[in-house]
């Protein structure tokens, strides 16, 4: 676990010190990530210019569970981006091949491989929201609710992530699963507002079936006034472990399969 | 080194019929066809041999280097690399190699070459003394100071294989798989290249497998060689032996105006044979010791009408099928 921690962070460093080298790319791919989502929230923001509240929540909670969401996704975006590319560009070329003659846990070298410099327009994006949102919201904040607050983020970029190795196992099979994984992640657009404007089955699904609704409506219950969800939202860090552990276990048998058929 | 006994490998291939209609039918039909690629084959390599492991395209070759690296699990049959099983213990496998691929990059696309050796280094937990050590030696024998600063995706075919060369060796595996390491490079590039690979033998006793179609790079640097078609061997033993009997071989190529009513000239006939004509090529085959190059050109000069020709040497090909018609 040290070594592969260690290990991490020498793949980082290296491709930070290529980012410093073309920052221009940064600059560009952080600005557009951040006016991408700017413009949903500014889309929000219009609709509560309108009305006072929705179905029982203010401006800035929605606006909190959103930088939750953010915050969340950009964990994702940031640390594990590269599996969204291993049908396309590991899987169909071979270059997964590479990853298996390493005397390494393929899956570390995948996510190794690549950090995403784009995410951290959503990062900034979300805790700017996050610092608005909490000065609004009526709770009194103490050390251990922003300790709890930041385990909260990491479960919701856990959850992301998850989910999104699940779906992307397929491509062991498929050779690129990347439309089901696509369909998959658009689901996790329900889940930046509250669920309680959903029917019925729409929340079931966002809540036992893809549990998107841990990343960002649940915890954000916690800080809010809205007490009916205390048991689901103080469990979202077991559902971000049970994500990854069933995920994992998945991915052990696709690269199985992939090790028994080859491509 | 290296132990293989009985080793198959079945991949199972879904038939297509043709046409859209079959595409169709195919989604809901599934016939199912067993193709061996690899179908029990056994040999040992002792350490410290360079083995040239050659055959035609899909004969089998990169699923049995598959299997040695671990990456594929066998259907049938046993292997060893370096006392290690490599399906059941890939990562203990994957110190005690090293591997090149031609036509794919081992290297981290986006960052400099010297980064990507730092990060090889600390994957392969190499002593900072050997790595450094090492890289002297590299850079000094594959020339590649000048491009230690550039991100791989800059570089060109012949920079990056010399660079993926080094990385397979940085860790100072007991065997190093080559996978058409020539394939695409200029003849400066291929004997720089041949050269590295004989040193590293040298030095530290590495065994390497070398898959190619450049029978140059067999010649130049495989004592024995393993030729496998169709999933079985065909061959296993000395170069020499080979050579001795196809070594002298040659083709030429005529291209003539007119092939309608071509016939091999007389004075040809005991020590040439016609390997192919077509409507504006014939094809001679013959043996060097038989009769020289220049004098079969001179006598087709003299009877037909000859636009262009060509010299080959035998290929790898051409080997395995004379071996399959008329055996070693």
């Amino acid at each position: 676990m040290v070594r592969y921690m260690k290990l991490y962070w020498h793949f980082f460093a290296a491709q930070v010190k290529v980012m410093t080298e073309y920052w221009v790319d940064f600059i560009i791919g952080f600005m557009s990530v951040f006016f991408i989502q700017f413009t949903s929230v500014y889309f929000i923001k219009v609709v509560f210019d309108h009305i006072d509240v929705l179905n029982g929540w203010t401006f800035y909670e929605i606006l909190f569970i959103y930088g939750i969401a953010s915050t969340g996704r950009s964990i994702h975006q940031i640390f594990f981006d590269n599996l969204w590319l291993v049908g396309r560009d590991y899987i169909r070329t071979g270059n997964f091949d590479r990853l298996l003659i390493r005397p390494l846990n393929p899956l570390f070298h995948l996510i190794a491989d690549k950090v995403q410099q784009d995410g951290v327009g959503n990062l900034v994006l979300g805790t700017i929201l996050l610092g608005i949102s909490m000065n609004h919201l009526a709770f009194d904040w103490g050390f251990w609710d922003i300790v709890l607050l930041i385990v909260m983020v990491i479960s919701s970029g856990l959850i992301y992530s998850g989910i999104n190795l699940f779906f992307v196992t397929f491509s062991f099979w498929m050779v690129d699963s990347f439309p089901l994984m696509q369909t998959a992640f658009n689901v996790s657009q329900f889940a930046r507002y509250p669920l309680t404007i959903y029917s019925k089955p729409i929340r079931i699904i966002l809540t036992w079936v893809v549990p998107y609704g841990f990343t960002s409506f649940y915890p954000a219950t916690l800080f809010t006034g809205h007490k009916n969800y205390t048991t689901l939202a103080l469990i979202t860090p077991a559902v971000a472990a049970i994500i990854c552990v069933i995920a994992y276990g998945f991915w052990i048998i696709g690269l199985r399969a992939y090790t028994s058929t080859g491509n | 080194m290296i132990e293989v006994k009985d080793l198959s490998k079945d991949y199972i291939i879904l038939k297509r019929k043709p046409g859209l209609s079959g595409a169709i039918r195919s989604l809901f039909i599934r016939e199912k066809e067993i193709k061996q690629a690899v179908d029990h084959i056994s040999f040992e390599i002792k350490p410290g041999e360079v083995v040239g492991y050659i055959g035609p395209n899909g004969a089998g070759k990169s699923t049995t280097i598959k299997m040695l690296c671990g990456i594929l699990t066998p259907s049938h049959g046993e292997i060893r690399v370096n006392g290690v099983v490599p399906y059941q213990n890939r990562k203990q496998n994957a110190i005690n190699i090293g591997a090149v691929y031609g036509q794919r990059t081992q290297l981290f696309w986006d960052i400099p070459v010297r980064e990507s050796y730092e990060l090889l280094r600390h994957i392969y937990e190499i002593p900072k003394n050997d790595f450094e050590a090492r890289m002297k030696h590299f850079t000094e024998y594959l020339n590649l100071g000048p491009i230690l600063d550039i991100p791989v995706r800059q570089l060109s075919l012949g920079q990056k294989m010399r660079c993926e060369l080094a990385a397979s060796f940085l860790h100072n595996p007991a065997v190093v798989f080559l996978d058409e390491p020539t394939i695409g490079l200029d003849v400066a590039v291929k004997e720089n290249i041949r050269k590295f690979i004989r040193e590293m033998n040298h030095l530290y006793g590495t065994t390497v497998i070398l898959t190619t179609h450049d029978m140059e790079d067999i010649e130049q640097l495989c004592q024995r060689i393993i030729i496998i078609d169709n999933g079985s061997i065909l061959y296993d033993g000395d170069l020499v032996a080979v050579k001795e009997r196809f070594g002298h071989q040659r083709t030429i190529h005529f291209e003539m105006p007119q092939t309608d009513h071509f016939k091999l000239p007389a004075s040809l006939e005991s020590t040439v044979d016609v390997a192919e004509i077509t409507e504006s090529r014939v094809s001679l085959l013959f043996s060097s010791r038989d009769i020289k190059g220049a004098e079969v050109i001179a006598i087709m000069m003299a009877e037909y009408e000859v636009n262009d020709l060509t010299i080959k040497d035998t290929s790898i090909e051409t080997i395995v099928k004379e071996i399959y018609e008329r055996g070693i």
